[in-house]
């Protein structure tokens, strides 16, 4: 009975597909009869059939059973049957990168592609790309060439395309197709055409020449195809956004040109174009949005989607020019299509103005259910965008935030909520009490860990300065009793800070944290009884350093020392000093990650593996050289820094690597002359008083087009810090040997030696300060006072205009983390606190106030608090 | 087989198929002479030589041959192998001009005859000393000395001199080969 019920089910759920149940082993069982002396055309199509359907269903043939069918499926070449020839094809494509020596079909697939019957030629071509490896590519070439300008269009196609994919195994061979391509542009076949305009481009995208010289070419010819049109327009945008000419040029003109094609593909593309060019002007941009415009009306809505979906993308560039086309977006709001009207909404959300805000929220809110998570993440995007636009407006965007919030919805979608949610509560201070209203209450129901997490460790660090923090703690404590291990953990460490930050509540927090010493999760009771006890001693210090500020180090490197430290065990305790610190992104960087994601629909693809801090990655290239190793941690690299023009014979760029009493450095040197072979590099350094060069280590050998790399170490001055700023000249000193420009191999032994000046390095103090981020200046800085020596001094800094200019100056110059965001000037004052924190090299702290006040030019009082006297003194005495 | 099928194989009213594989060092001429047995208008040209392998079809007094033409490159003559289990018939092309390697012709007979899937299997062997018309051309005789054939004892075989260019020779040797498959085909019947 259940047998016959579960059978009954399966047909359901088949929904009449008729491979559902196959089994690989049988398949393969079947796949026998391909070695039958007489073959059984239509058994075998189906069996290779079910073959084909394993395959891409996802199923993993070993090496030795892909090999067996493999050969197996070969002496189906015997039978003449049209369909299982085809099959037979697909059957090669699919195991050529399992099976071995697959080129044993490479004469049969040659004799196909030559032959007479054209339904099997232009398979056969791709079936022979893709088991062709470069060695073998030399002897089919001649039938590649052929098949490129064959008359029938699908073999000429099949032949471009297969030879597109052929460039990434051996681009000499195919480079040398570049006539029989060229021959096919002239096609009259779209398709043909498209394809090798294609190839053409790939063999020579790396010579702008050869480029710009293709793209004067056909932009005179007028192509036949518009897909060749629409690629070739992609080539000159890319074309002009390289070179510097201004927009008359002859490029642009054919790309305005296009706008007046009469293929619809076309004229998007070449509107696509120029709004996306980077230096459109607003006169240039006119004809391209008025296209969109009109293409906004279209009854097609693949062509509205394409339209309303390039404005929105424009709207942060051009907000303007996207203005003209408002009313046209706001008829698209209705429409039956919800990616279109999303994408409307959105557009007109960025252009639109503040009194047309609540009206649009209110559009937006009726259909916010319907449509998909990625798109709810593009409302939600243009809404953050609203949000630092219009200040004023929180309260009506934050409400519709919480009700998306409370609404179904993936991770992603989420998240971007409430990261927009985080970005207005540190954007706008008057928001932020509602903003941690909302998050509390989401939190409530939240059932993605990693969120919940977030919006706690966010609590701990902003609940404590709300007029109300008890409040928070009620939603707190929640978490503890209702949630998995992890959130319960989390919200451990949130009750700390409050407890750390506010006296009064202290008594509060510390039952709570009694109460969770019972839990019954490890992490739980080791993390409230590690607060509990740092809460029980009182002690303003210990607070700061062990509950409000979170670890300085960079995580990958922490991983790494601990590692090496339990593999080779040692009588001395682990020192958290030796581990380099975490670098902070610049605001620069983020912001350009942001920018990068807003507007778009695109799906990211898998995560990337979590990013390793540079440091990192120098200090396990530096400690593979000897000599380096012995000097302890890399403390910080430095920028790159150019010592040459770019476009010079020798192009040289150098990377500061400082350790707590040495400096490396990093010279990376491009040779570009392609008739030389540069022996011994190295760079003669003219260190300023005080450094002494320790040691050099030259690049033996520099090929031209290559980047080798040499290197000098130098020990800082001893005991005189003042001296450690200082400039250097260098020269690059190398042994030449003339070479053959096409081989690269000397014509002579002999070489003779050579130099080449060099701009003049600066080590400067930023390169020896590591910033660090602190939560909590301001205790840091009281916490300072006894301990540490200050100095003081005042500068008139009369060649800055503004406050923000002096800020950024101030900062790039020392090298320190602003904190408690002190680096964003408030607009309209004439007065600003600056606070900066950081790590000299040795690990002495260093605390920085500069108080700065603008009247003709800017006036700075800096104060700096450091555990060593000298390091104050050299930050003092270097600014002025 | 059915009493029908059977008479109709007798009487030669319809074909019976048979694989054959064409093995050989590398330039001995196998596509050459697998290319003489085909129809007048399907004959190629100019032969280059064969990479992996290729089918090719032709008929000989109603058996319908399905030759499989093996390259006879080093580097592939490990795949021969993969066709050894069903095929009926094996033409073994020499080239009688080059003494040098007849060592490596041995060699590789020797292999051949060793696999499991031949040793115990009464497979006719056809030999074509080919390139028969070169002045230094060995004999079928030296050749069938040479490689030791007199030690084959399990299964026919026959050496043919030939010149695939011309056609020469090749006849008589592939009528023998049909005739040895018949007799087997009719013995198992």
């Amino acid at each position: 009975m259940s047998a016959f019920k579960r059978d009954k089910k399966e047909e359901e759920d088949g929904g009449g597909n008729p491979f559902q149940n196959i089994e690989k082993t049988t398949v393969l069982q079947e796949a026998r009869v391909f070695n039958d002396t007489t073959i059984n055309n239509r058994k075998c199509t189906h069996i290779l059939t079910k073959l084909l359907y394993l395959l891409n269903q996802g199923e993993q043939l070993g090496t030795k059973e892909a090999t067996d069918v493999f050969f197996s499926m070969t002496k189906l070449f015997q039978s003449k049957d049209v369909i299982l020839r085809r099959m037979v094809y697909l059957g090669i494509k699919e195991l050529s990168s399992i099976a071995d020596d697959v080129i044993i079909v490479t004469s049969s697939l040659t004799k196909d592609m030559t032959g007479k019957e054209d339904l099997y030629r232009a398979a056969a071509i791709r079936a022979l790309c893709s088991i062709t490896d470069a060695t073998m590519l030399q002897s089919i070439e001649r039938y590649m060439k052929q098949a490129i300008v064959d008359r029938n269009s699908a073999v000429s196609s099949a032949a471009l395309v297969s030879s597109l994919h052929m460039t990434k195994l051996a681009p000499e061979v195919v480079k040398r197709w570049v006539n029989e391509a060229q021959e096919a542009v002239n096609s009259d076949n779209i398709m043909v055409q498209y394809h090798a305009l294609g190839l053409l481009y790939h063999i020579r995208k790396t010579d702008r020449l050869a480029v710009t010289k293709l793209v004067a070419k056909l932009t005179r010819m007028s192509l036949k195809s518009p897909y060749a049109v629409c690629m070739l327009i992609r080539i000159t945008a890319k074309l002009l956004e390289e070179e510097d000419s201004g927009n008359d040029s002859p490029l642009f003109e054919f790309i305005e040109s296009c706008l007046r094609h009469k293929s619809e593909m076309v004229v998007y593309e070449a509107a696509h174009a120029i709004v996306n060019l980077k230096r459109t002007t607003s006169r240039e941009l006119a004809p391209a949005i008025s296209v969109l415009q009109l293409f906004c009306g279209s009854p097609k809505p693949t062509l509205r989607f394409a339209a309303v979906r390039t404005l929105n993308q424009v709207a942060i560039s051009h907000p303007a020019a996207v203005t003209a086309c408002n009313l046209d977006l706001e008829n698209l709001i209705t429409d039956a299509n919800r990616s279109i009207a999303t994408l409307a909404i959105t557009t007109l959300l960025k252009t639109g103005a503040e009194s047309s805000v609540d009206r649009l929220m209110k559009q937006i809110a009726s259909f916010v259910s319907e449509i998909s998570d990625e798109f709810k993440v593009v409302v939600v995007q243009a809404i953050r965008a609203l949000a630092l636009k219009f200040p004023r407006k929180h309260s009506v965007l934050m409400n519709f935030l919480s009700a998306m919030l409370r609404d179904e919805g993936g991770l992603e979608y989420k998240a971007s909520i409430a990261d927009t949610i985080i970005t207005i509560i540190e954007d706008n201070p008057e928001a932020k009490e509602a903003g941690l209203a909302h998050l509390c209450e989401f939190i409530e129901d939240c059932e993605h860990t990693s969120l919940a997490v977030r919006i706690l460790h966010l609590l701990g660090k902003e609940g404590p300065r709300t007029k109300q923090p008890s409040r928070c703690i009620r939603f707190i404590y929640n978490r503890v009793i209702l949630e998995n291990p992890t959130v319960r953990a989390a919200a451990v460490s949130a009750m700390a800070q409050f407890g750390a930050t506010c006296p009064d509540l202290l008594e509060n927090i510390q039952v709570l944290l009694a109460r969770c010493q019972m839990d019954s999760d490890d992490e739980v009771r080791d993390r409230a009884t590690y607060y509990s006890s740092i809460l029980g001693q009182q002690d303003k210090s210990l607070y700061n350093n062990y509950i409000l500020e979170t670890l300085q180090v960079s995580i990958p490197s922490l991983e790494r020392s601990l590692k090496e430290y339990t593999q080779s065990p040692s009588d001395q305790p682990f020192d958290i000093k030796t581990v380099p610190i975490a670098t902070i992104p610049t605001r620069e960087e983020t912001e350009l990650e942001k920018h990068k994601a807003e507007g778009m629909i695109i799906s990211n693809g898998p995560a990337k593996p979590a990013v390793v801090s540079r440091e990192e990655n120098f200090a396990e290239k530096l400690s593979a050289i000897p000599g380096i190793a012995e000097l302890g941690p890399l403390f910080k690299s430095s920028d790159v820094v150019e010592l040459t023009e770019s476009e010079t014979e020798y192009f040289v760029r150098c990377i500061k690597h400082c350790f707590t009493n040495h400096v490396v450095l990093q010279f990376d040197c491009l040779n570009t002359l392609s008739d030389q072979l540069l022996e011994e590099v190295r760079v003669q350094l003219d260190p300023s008083e005080g450094y002494s060069v320790l040691k050099e280590i030259p690049c033996p050998k520099l090929p031209y087009n290559e980047t080798g790399t040499t290197y000098v170490v130098l020990r800082f001055p001893e005991n005189d810090l003042p001296n450690s700023v200082g400039t250097f000249g260098a020269v690059l000193k190398f042994i030449v040997k003339d070479c053959d420009p096409n081989t690269g191999l000397p014509d002579t032994d002999e070489g003779y030696d050579d130099e080449y000046m060099l701009e003049d390095l600066e080590i400067t103090l930023g390169d020896q300060i590591q910033k660090i981020n602190k939560a909590n200046w301001a205790a840091a800085w009281d916490e300072a006072a006894p301990l540490c020596v200050e100095m003081e001094d005042t500068y008139s800094l009369s060649s800055m205009s503004t406050l923000e200019e002096a800020v950024k100056n101030i900062i790039q110059f020392l090298g320190l983390q602003p904190a408690e965001r002190s680096d964003k000037v408030p607009e309209g004052k004439t007065t600003h606190t600056l606070l900066l924190a950081g790590m000299f090299r040795g690990g002495i702290d260093i605390l920085v106030r500069a108080k700065l006040a603008l009247a003709d030019g800017v006036t700075m009082q800096l104060t700096v608090r450091s555990t060593d006297g000298d390091v104050a003194e050299l930050i003092t005495s270097t600014v002025g | 087989m059915g009493l029908f099928t059977k008479f109709v194989y007798l009487l030669g009213v319809r074909k019976k198929e048979v694989n054959v594989l064409v093995v050989g060092l590398n330039n001995s001429g196998k596509s050459t002479v697998v290319n003489h047995f085909k129809n007048e208008e399907e004959r190629v040209s100019e032969i280059v030589p064969t990479v992996g392998f290729s089918v090719e079809r032709f008929q000989n007094q109603n058996l319908a041959f399905t030759a499989f033409d093996m390259s006879g490159h080093g580097r592939y003559r490990d795949l021969w192998e993969h066709y050894y289990k069903d095929c009926h018939g094996i033409i073994f092309v020499v080239d009688s001009s080059d003494r040098l390697r007849l060592v490596v012709v041995k060699e590789e007979l020797d292999l051949l005859l060793q696999h499991p899937d031949i040793c115990n299997r009464k497979l006719p062997i056809l030999f074509f000393a080919n390139k028969m018309d070169c002045k230094d051309a060995l004999s079928s005789v030296k050749i069938a000395a040479g490689l030791g054939l007199d030690k084959i004892m399990d299964k026919p075989w026959h050496i043919a001199a030939s010149n695939a260019l011309t056609g020469e020779g090749l006849q008589e040797g592939v009528e023998w080969l049909t005739q040895q498959i018949r007799d087997v085909i009719l013995s198992k019947n």
